[in-house]
């Protein structure tokens, strides 16, 4: 829950064991108030803006100055050991419907890290106040880092992490319309999807249909020249004349089967006779 | 006459043009033509071409016409019925054409494999697969590109060089399987069955040329590459290389000395006007090139305009990463800007970008000129996979190949049988579909060796030292057996009997003096840059580095290679060298008997 106090109504930085408030690097001049916990968090914000709790303006001011709380420099940083960075590619992965990147978005992202989280651990209750997110840049890439929900001080590691994120990827890219490439975890590489082995490959079914037809083809015509050259000797066998005529004829003409008779030879004397 | 009356005929000349311009119109002009193109200047690199086609290649195509429709014979024959001892031509022809018949089907396996891949979701060659434990990238893909390591791992099984054998690729096997049977199918009863199949192999990939033109020139940044292609530079000209590849472009494309040209004409009515199919075969092989390497140029512009635009979009990406920046800070088009201006704001942190920022540029992908197999296969099929509706674009694409490499494939099968069948004592004992089948089988006996994991190795070899040199030397004996030792005045009456007119002053002046200099110019110069290049090399794919490096042949290579040049080129010599021998004994036999029985 993020509120936005009047910078007069803020007294003190409110430090608690088990409810800690503090406040994000601011981007410009205002400051943020963070809870992890929705009824200290109402309980702190009504002490502030009653200012139960007096303390100078001035101090907080200071602090709202772009000085980072030191609690969130230790858990949430750029190179975090046990954090990640994420970036989000929303005009390309979606063009003219891209939506704008806000601080709703911000929520919806630690909603689904923390159900990511949930679903992994099944025996642990994880919130959206476990997901603290910093480091944010216009590029949309930002760092996030996973406590624990029974000690807020304590960050899950990495290893976890990426497993629960694995687990949950295709929920969590469907969940922001994105995909592998446009919402990247650098440092988690996506599992490819595994090549689907058809029992016969598509190349061999059409490979089969092709040399079927073409064996049909040359059977085809080996048999209709078979059954032509049976009809012919029945033909030639009724007029058997026919046959040694022609014959005849080939010896009559002389021809050379050696080579042709070349009419080019004729006249020509020069060269002798091969 | 007996056995010219069995000689079979095309059923019409329309399917003797279509032969022509099927055998033709090859893989040579969608990726060869383009790629010289690219490498002597652009459009000024037409010049050249269109010279050597008018000096070189309509005259020599005449010739082949003409000597296959007077001669009736298949190559073998048709050169021994001109001149006895120069018999070795036409055998040549046939051992050349063997050659190109063994690894030229080997490419419309490929194409097949392609094919059937192209019926999925995702086109294999789109992605990198993923390793098994689905933590990234296969590493070799990720090295090279996803259509590189389709190419060599996936579709060849390449090993590391030419010593490095290994098993067969069964699913290359099945499709050079496959490749065999269709060119059996459309050969088996001969001339009436090929003449039917080239109305659809000599029509169809202009139709998928036309379609793939329009879609090409509608990608976006198609009009980069064709732009970069047109652009003539016109220095080019004076750099000798030019005019002598256009010539062997030109002498190669038309497909002669093959001896295909000669058996399909042999197949043509005695008086077929051939000169006039002779022009239109020629010009319409010409245009196809110059088609095709519009509609690859376009695909070139668009694939580097492509890579241009990816590249730009990670050097976005890797500053708004660094610098923190909003994602609408930094659009495509002033990256540039940015990079000055923060490099001018953060130093340091730009600095330790270090070698992670690319720098892109346009010229620089457009300059990648690659050939051959490499830009079918690899560039191509890259080109295809970022196209919407990738599947149908890969589908029509492959199959165009597919009917170009057939159409080519027929022409040559029919090289081979035509002087077989002709031959007495095969024509005796076989019937022409035994005979067809036989050497189809054998063909694809010998072709499984390229199949194999170090297969295209010896396909490269095959490719670049089977038929370049070997062809040279058979035209040029051709050229000089005709003009000079036959005689351009017989040859003339020839024609003359066929056509009804005499040759006229251009085609006597290109067959007898022009065609035989170029020749001669083009043979010197081919022995002169062999000796200059020192040991032959070749591209062997390196899997850790995921490209491929220039090794050398090892020594048994080299000797293959001078078999295979010599196996061709030594016909001509030695079958002279056997008909002289013969025609001694048979003199000398003669005298002997003469001598008995006047003694007797």
């Amino acid at each position: 829950m993020l509120y936005r106090p009047k910078a007069d109504t803020i007294r003190r930085r409110w430090q608690n064991n088990s409810h800690i408030c503090f406040f994000t690097k601011p981007e410009s001049n205002l400051c943020w108030v963070k809870c992890t916990k929705r009824i200290a968090c109402n309980k702190q914000l009504h002490d502030l803006q009653h200012g139960q709790e007096g303390m100078l303006v001035w101090v907080l001011f200071l602090l709202c100055q772009g000085v980072a709380p030191a609690l969130t420099q230790d858990l949430c940083q750029r190179d975090a050991p046990n954090g990640y960075k994420v970036r989000i590619s929303l005009k390309t992965a979606l063009g003219e419907d891209a939506y704008e990147w806000n601080q709703s978005e911000m929520f919806f992202f630690r909603a689904t890290m923390a159900f990511a989280m949930r679903r992994h651990f099944q025996m642990e209750t994880y919130n959206v106040d476990n997901i603290i997110l910093c480091v944010q840049t216009s590029r949309v890439s930002f760092w996030f880092v996973v406590t624990s929900p029974d000690n807020a001080t304590m960050l899950i590691p990495k290893a976890d992490v990426e497993k629960a994120v694995r687990m949950a990827r295709h929920r969590i890219n469907n969940a922001f319309l994105l995909s592998d490439r446009t919402l990247e975890f650098l440092g988690i590489h996506p599992t490819l999807a595994a090549p689907v082995n058809p029992d016969t490959p598509p190349w061999l079914i059409v490979f089969g249909v092709v040399i079927g037809a073409v064996c049909a083809g040359i059977i085809a015509l080996l048999v209709s020249s078979l059954l032509q050259k049976r009809r012919k000797e029945k033909g030639m066998t009724e007029d058997g004349q026919d046959e040694e005529d022609m014959q005849v004829k080939g010896v009559e003409n002389g021809i050379n089967l050696d080579g042709t008779y070349n009419r080019g030879f004729t006249d020509d004397d020069r060269f002798t006779k091969l | 006459m007996g056995k010219d009356a069995a000689r079979a005929e095309w059923d019409n000349p329309m399917q003797f043009v279509l032969a022509c311009v099927s055998y033709a119109v090859g893989l040579g002009n969608v990726w060869r033509f383009p790629y010289l193109c690219q490498m002597h200047g652009g459009g000024g690199f037409l010049i050249p071409y269109l010279l050597m086609l008018v000096l070189l290649g309509v005259p020599l195509f005449y010739m082949e016409l003409a000597i296959g429709q007077k001669m009736r014979l298949g190559s073998i024959g048709a050169w021994r019925a001109i001149s006895p001892y120069l018999g070795g031509v036409g055998l040549a022809s046939v051992v050349t054409s063997m050659y190109l018949c063994l690894y030229y089907n080997v490419i419309n396996a490929w194409s097949f494999w392609y094919l059937f891949h192209s019926f999925q979701s995702v086109l294999p060659w789109a992605e990198c697969p993923v390793n098994s434990n689905l933590t990234g990238h296969v590493e070799e893909c990720e090295r090279a590109t996803p259509t590189q390591y389709f190419f060599y791992r996936e579709t060849l099984d390449i090993s590391g060089s030419i010593e490095e054998n290994g098993g067969i690729h069964m699913g290359q096997a099945l499709c050079l399987l496959l490749a065999w049977m269709i060119v059996y199918l459309f050969i088996v009863k001969g001339v009436k069955s090929t003449g039917k199949v080239v109305y659809f192999t000599a029509t169809f990939p202009y139709l998928v040329l036309i379609i793939y033109l329009i879609r090409g020139v509608t990608l976006h940044g198609a009009i980069n590459g064709v732009k970069y292609m047109f652009t003539p530079k016109m220095e080019q000209l004076a750099n000798p290389t030019t005019w002598i590849n256009a010539a062997t472009q030109i002498f190669f494309s038309l497909g002669l000395g093959f001896g295909s040209l000669i058996a399909f004409a042999s197949y043509n009515q005695y008086n077929n006007n051939f000169e006039k199919q002779a022009i239109v075969v020629s010009m319409v092989n010409s245009s196809t090139s110059i088609f095709a390497s519009i509609v690859t140029f376009s695909i070139y512009g668009f694939k580097a305009t492509f890579n241009y635009e990816s590249c730009l979009e990670r050097v976005r990406l890797l500053l708004l990463n660094t610098f923190d920046l909003a994602e609408d800070t930094i659009s495509l088009e002033n990256v540039n800007h940015w990079i000055a201006e923060l490099n001018r704001t953060h130093p340091e942190q730009f600095a330790s970008l270090g070698g992670r920022l690319e720098t892109c540029d346009l010229e620089a992908e457009l300059d990648t000129a690659v050939e051959g197999t490499g830009l079918a296969f690899i560039v191509y099929s890259e080109a295809i996979k970022n196209m919407p509706v990738s599947q149908l674009w890969s589908v029509l694409y492959f199959i165009m190949l597919l009917l170009l490499g057939m159409g080519s494939m027929l022409g040559n099968v029919i090289a081979v049988i035509t002087p077989l069948s002709d031959l007495k004592f095969i024509s005796r004992y076989m019937s022409t579909k035994t005979l067809n089948g036989l050497v189809c089988l054998f063909c694809l006996l010998l072709g499984l060796g390229f199949t194999t994991r170090s297969g295209n190795y010896w396909f490269t070899m095959f490719n670049d030292y089977g038929a370049t040199f070997s062809l040279l030397f058979i035209v040029l004996i051709e050229v000089i057996t005709v003009c000079y030792i036959y005689g351009i005045k017989r040859f003339e009456k020839d024609v003359e009997d066929m056509l009804g007119h005499r040759l006229n002053w251009y085609w006597k002046i290109m067959l007898a003096g022009v065609s035989p200099i170029l020749l001669i110019t083009l043979f010197i110069f081919y022995i002169v840059n062999y000796i200059q290049g020192g040991t032959p090399t070749y591209q062997a794919w390196n899997k850790e580095l995921g490209k491929s490096v220039v090794t050398e042949y090892p020594p048994y290579a080299q000797a293959f290679i001078g078999l295979l040049l010599a196996s061709s080129v030594c016909c001509i010599p030695l079958t002279a060298l056997y008909t002289y021998c013969k025609k001694r004994n048979l003199a000398s036999g003669k005298r002997e008997r003469t001598v008995s029985t006047v003694s007797a």
